[in-house]
């Protein structure tokens, strides 16, 4: 286990980052996804390893480090759980050449994919190295070296689907939004405003925006969205429910999809969901697939909303009430998976009850426990 | 490795090609005592604050602004404070930071030592962020950075920002006792005058410099400001110090020094959080409501569930309550946990104890039945069975046995033993008695020296800590050697854990509001109209003109012979004039009268006349230039001074000489002399010192009547001023007949 203590420059580079995140000095989880990979790539270019378990428990350590830096960021996880699962198709392919085949048998998802045949399963590569030779007495390295470019392939292929995750999601807009809709949403969202901006193009609909108190990334959201000639209202978050009636569908933005269909929102989309469950009005989510998170008990943990500083909400210098009164400003609001219709992927779209499968698919089991 | 950095780390890149390294200086000493007993054995900034050493969360605070170099400062308990730092996650590689720990002298009494010590060993190279080990914040330092490199851009005389944070005037994280006015220029929020608030004498007042409301149209007055000191300073702060030995406080000296004085022409600016935290942990009662302020997260992202300095893990629940995440703290079944706890590994709680507000340490146990309240408990302390703990802080490995009760405001040790059936007083403190071999060298010495002291003192004050305690008490009352009497005692009351304020006889609440009216009144005066301005600076001057003129004029007067005798520099003199003046408060033209008093004094009487002539050149010579440094030079003011004060002196008949003689070292010239002896009240008036005034007011014509002739038959300059001279010898030889 001597490779498993990777170089100085790299252990240095996964603790800047370990520092950065248990700082809040990244935050947000596409931000975390794209640090977390670049520091993998980088681990793994310049570490040392002889066989798969190796590179296995190299990639789990700095895993696990950085996931225990930040336990919030749960993108942070997802992306080193993806590079492990992309490392072993590679891995098999390159050592049997004929893993693909038996893979794409097992999927079901097919059923609820509209018969949309799923990226991974397209084949990767299939020219196979046959040279591949682990824990080569005479030459430790030769493994590494032959499957380097390949992993850094894989590694290439995860980044590009993070780059391109808006375009994806938001590639079948028009099909869920209609002339004439009124949308509501909330938060400042990347995924969900590039989602309504490219719905724009062929639809024309009115969105209504609440303000999204105490962080009011509503506002931000509104801007962005009139900016780009849709019609849109900023609403205060106490008229929602009186609006609700007249809205036909809820588009929200997540931070974590857990595998039991539910996820993590910015605070104020449980309410949104809630009302829109009276009304019966449709609750659609638009995110990348890093946000498929393999967890499903954390709504049970208090702290797992991330309760922010109270300032948002209480000034500090209201001097007499700040001794008085206890503030509970949490940042996520967790919805349960009943409260959602669908979820708008960068892979197509999701009732939450397929969500498991879904992570079944693009991670694998062992690695649930990082 | 390069290309692939990703937008944050490219800005730290940038950052670093843009200004080196941003550099800061913590400096890790208190200079003083108010945590005692808790700070025999160990240094302040290793005190544990929710857990974690005091000094990790300035470092994780500087961290957090991406400070990259520390210089931490220390002075007692050195030793340890190196330790702590070398065995933290802060010397393991990737944590960024490099911490360099420097021990000054023993004979670093105050921060303005540290800062010459800092100045000495050339530290810092650029500009650099100056704090005190007890700071908690999470403001974004490397904003302030920015601004103030900007600034420095435009303004090279900005030396300082200081980072100050709104709160409310009542706010708990703002001490009551240690306040302070500033004045701010409304637009650039420039520092324009600093006063410092007390809690006992209520200050009540604030006297702001009328230079200040004259320069700046609109000025902000504010009472309601926690000064965190955070100071970005630039590199030429710690030479400051260096030359102006005898500044000790960052605030009260180098700030106040700063401002009032007008030869250094710098300024210093305030940076006004709008967001983020800060407070320092400067007396128990700040410890109190930083603890608290971390526990409601305030601090966020410094908060235990988060980022914890001392790299524990808290599970966050309900109603803030912290516990350690490793399943290692075992709470009794019906022990209650109430809000704003937190607690840490290992410890037991055991049934019905109830605890509230407080920080429990590792590997505590709180007995059954026990009560804890708004208490902080360090590390290893074993509570007995119904205890009742209120609102202190006791030390690391303390026992307190069964039945005992703990009073609000009491400081309990490290390593002592109280009870059972013990009753601590209010505001008790409490330290263990010293075995013998127990001091660890000279280290310790002053410590040691004020232990025996108060052991000397116990007398039966022990008996009522039960029997198998090994306490001592402190005496209350002023036990500090530099400040003492009363008010200090009560200064530091309203400092320490647990005062509410309703407690001392001035009551800090009646004293604080007072203090509001007062500056509310001032400012709201000042605003308002320049009627009321005016009346108040009248009432203002004569109440406390004539006092302050006369000790003006002796401190002028000694000042002036202690630079005679010493041969200092005429611009160190002028210096110490200015400052003086400022001080005071006192209109130029009397400074003119006192210097050119002092002057004339100074010229000794010779007989002679060449004799004599040769005293004035030398001292006119030396001192001359003296007059037109004081801060704005007015000639024909210098001559009436000059004759207003010959003509009360027995140095009457040297009046026309030294004119001449300023006159030659072009003091003044032909036009000033005209200009004096054209004015009427240098004609002088009745009585015996009119008579006097008058005499030299012909010494004065005659002078003129030479110039005239000088003009009109253009001579030689020499020749004229030898006639002048002889004239004048004459007179004087007339005058002592």
């Amino acid at each position: 286990m001597a490779s498993e203590t990777p170089n100085t420059p790299t252990l240095r580079a996964v603790e800047t980052l370990a520092w950065k995140l248990r700082r809040r000095q990244i935050v947000g989880s596409r931000a975390t996804a794209l640090e977390t990979l670049l520091v993998l790539r980088q681990v793994i270019s310049k570490s040392r390893f002889s066989n798969m378990e190796q590179l296995v428990s190299i990639i789990r350590s700095v895993g696990r480090r950085l996931v225990e830096a930040q336990p919030k960021e749960h993108s942070v996880g997802n992306t080193v759980r993806k590079v492990l699962h992309h490392i072993r198709e590679e891995y098999h392919t390159a050592t049997r050449g004929s893993a693909a085949a038996s893979y794409s048998a097992f999927s079901i998802s097919k059923f609820v994919l509209l018969g949309q045949p799923r990226k991974q399963t397209a084949l990767p590569k299939t020219e196979s190295k046959g040279s591949l030779k682990e824990n080569d007495p005479d030459d430790p390295d030769s493994f590494a070296r032959s499957l380097k470019p390949v992993l850094m392939e894989a590694i290439q292929d995860v980044l590009d689907e993070l780059e391109t995750v808006y375009d994806n999601v938001s590639k079948n807009a028009q099909n869920h939004i209609h002339s004439d809709e009124i949308i509501l949403t909330l938060g400042m969202s990347k995924t969900v405003e590039a989602f309504l901006i490219s719905a724009a193009h062929n639809r024309n609909y009115t969105v209504m925006v609440l303000e999204t108190a105490p962080s009011y990334g509503g506002r931000d959201m509104a801007k962005a969205l009139s900016g780009a000639g849709i019609s849109t209202f900023l609403v205060p978050d106490s008229s929602l429910y009186g609006l609700m009636s007249r809205v036909n569908k809820v588009i929200l933005g997540a931070h974590a999809i857990l595998a039991n269909g539910g996820m993590f929102a910015i605070t104020g989309s449980l309410l949104a969901a809630t009302a829109a469950h009276a009304h019966s009005t449709p609750v659609v989510v638009c995110a990348g697939q890093f946000k498929l998170t393999p967890l499903w008990n954390l709504y049970h943990e208090y702290g797992a909303l991330d309760f922010g500083d109270p300032s948002q909400v209480l000034g500090f210098e209201e001097d007499s009430l700040v001794d008085k009164v206890d503030v509970v400003n949490p940042f996520y609001d967790y919805l349960q998976p009943n409260l959602i219709d669908a979820f708008i992927t960068n892979d197509g779209d999701h009732p939450p009850s397929s969500i498991y499968r879904l992570i079944k698919e693009t991670y694998d089991d062992e690695d649930n426990e990082l | 490795m390069a290309p692939k950095a990703a937008s944050g780390k490219e800005k730290l890149i940038d950052e670093r090609e843009e200004d080196e390294v941003l550099q800061a200086v913590i400096l890790a000493d208190s200079f003083d005592k108010r945590f005692r007993p808790l700070t025999t054995r160990k240094p302040r900034c290793l005190l544990p604050v929710c857990n974690a050493p005091l000094l990790d969360w300035t470092f994780e605070s500087l961290a957090l602004a991406g400070v990259q170099e520390i210089f931490v400062i220390c002075r007692s308990h050195a030793e340890q404070v190196k330790t702590a730092i070398r065995e933290s996650k802060w010397s393991r590689p990737g944590s960024g930071i490099k911490i360099v720990p420097v021990m000054t002298a023993k004979e670093t009494f105050s921060a303005g030592d540290a800062m010459r010590d800092v100045y000495t060993r050339g530290l810092v190279t650029s500009d650099f962020v100056l704090v005190m080990g007890d700071l908690v914040s999470n403001i974004r330092i490397d904003e302030v950075v920015r601004v103030h490199k900007e600034r420095r851009r435009t303004n090279k005389d900005a030396i300082m920002t200081m980072v100050v944070k709104e709160s409310g005037a009542m706010h708990r994280t703002r001490a009551q006792g240690d306040s302070s006015v500033f004045v701010l220029d409304a637009e650039t929020s420039e520092c324009l005058h600093y006063e410092p608030v007390s809690a006992c004498p209520p200050t009540t007042m604030t006297r702001i410099p009328r230079e200040v409301l004259e320069a700046h149209p609109e000025i902000d007055i504010r009472n309601d400001l926690i000064d965190c000191s955070i100071d970005v300073c630039s590199v030429e702060v710690p030479s400051l110090f260096q030359d102006n030995f005898d500044y000790e406080d960052i605030r009260r000296d180098f700030l106040h020094g700063v401002l009032t004085s007008d030869l250094l022409m710098k300024n210093i600016y305030c940076y006004v959080a709008q967001d983020g935290y800060a407070a320092r942990v400067k007396d128990t009662k700040s410890y109190d409501s930083v603890s608290k302020d971390i526990l409601s997260r305030w601090t966020f992202p410094l908060v235990p569930d988060d980022n914890h300095p001392g790299g524990h893990v808290y599970k966050h629940a309900r109603g803030n309550k912290y516990i350690a995440a490793d399943n290692s703290v075992a709470l009794a079944r019906t022990c209650k946990i109430g809000n704003n706890t937190l607690i840490g590994a290992s410890t037991r709680i055991h049934e019905n104890a109830q605890i509230s507000g407080s920080v429990i340490g590792q590997n505590c146990v709180i007995g059954a039945g026990s009560v804890v309240d708004g208490s902080y408990i360090f590390d290893g302390t074993v509570i007995g069975a119904q205890c009742v703990v209120t609102r202190s802080i006791i030390g690391a490995g303390v026992t307190i046995k069964e039945k005992t009760r703990v009073e609000k405001g009491c400081l309990v040790g490290d390593g002592v033993v109280v009870g059972p059936l013990a009753v601590l007083d209010r505001f008790e403190r409490l330290s263990r008695r010293r075995v013998d071999g127990d001091g660890d060298g000279d280290e310790d010495e002053d410590d040691d020296s004020d232990l025996e002291e108060i052991e000397a003192n116990q007398g039966g004050a022990t008996s009522m800590l039960g029997k198998d305690s090994n306490a001592i008490v402190w005496p209350r009352g002023a036990s500090e050697d530099d400040e003492d009497g009363i008010t200090s005692y009560k200064n530091q009351r309203a400092r320490q854990i647990g005062d509410d304020g309703s407690e001392l006889e001035t009551s800090d609440a009646g004293s604080s509001s007072s203090d509001e009216e007062s500056d509310e009144d001032e400012s709201s005066g000042y605003a308002s109209g320049s009627e009321f301005r005016l009346a108040t600076e009248v009432g203002g001057t004569l109440e406390r003109g004539p006092m302050g003129e006369d000790e003006f004029r002796v401190e002028v007067a000694q000042s002036l012979e202690r630079a005679f005798a010493e041969g200092h520099s005429v611009e160190n003199a002028a210096v110490e004039l200015k400052t003086l003046r400022m001080a005071s408060n006192v209109p130029l033209s009397r400074v003119r009268e006192a210097v050119v008093g002092a002057i004339v004094e100074h010229m000794e009487v010779v007989e002679g006349a060449a004799g004599q002539r040769r005293e004035i050149q030398r001292v006119v010579g030396r001192w001359g230039r003296l007059i037109d440094l004081i801060g704005g030079v007015d000639a024909v003011e210098t001559v009436s001074a000059l004759q207003m004060h010959c003509a009360s002196s027995v140095r009457l008949p040297l009046f026309g000489q030294i004119l001449a003689e300023l006159y030659q070292a072009d003091i003044v010239d032909e036009d000033d002399i005209r200009g004096w002896h054209g004015l009427a009240e240098s004609r002088g008036g009745a009585g015996a010192a009119g008579e006097n005034v008058r005499r030299c007011w012909s010494v004065g014509a005659r002078m003129i009547e030479q110039f005239d002739e000088q003009e009109s038959e253009s001579e030689d300059e020499d020749e004229d001023a030898d006639e002048s001279e002889d004239g004048d010898g004459d007179e004087s030889e007339d005058e002592s007949e």
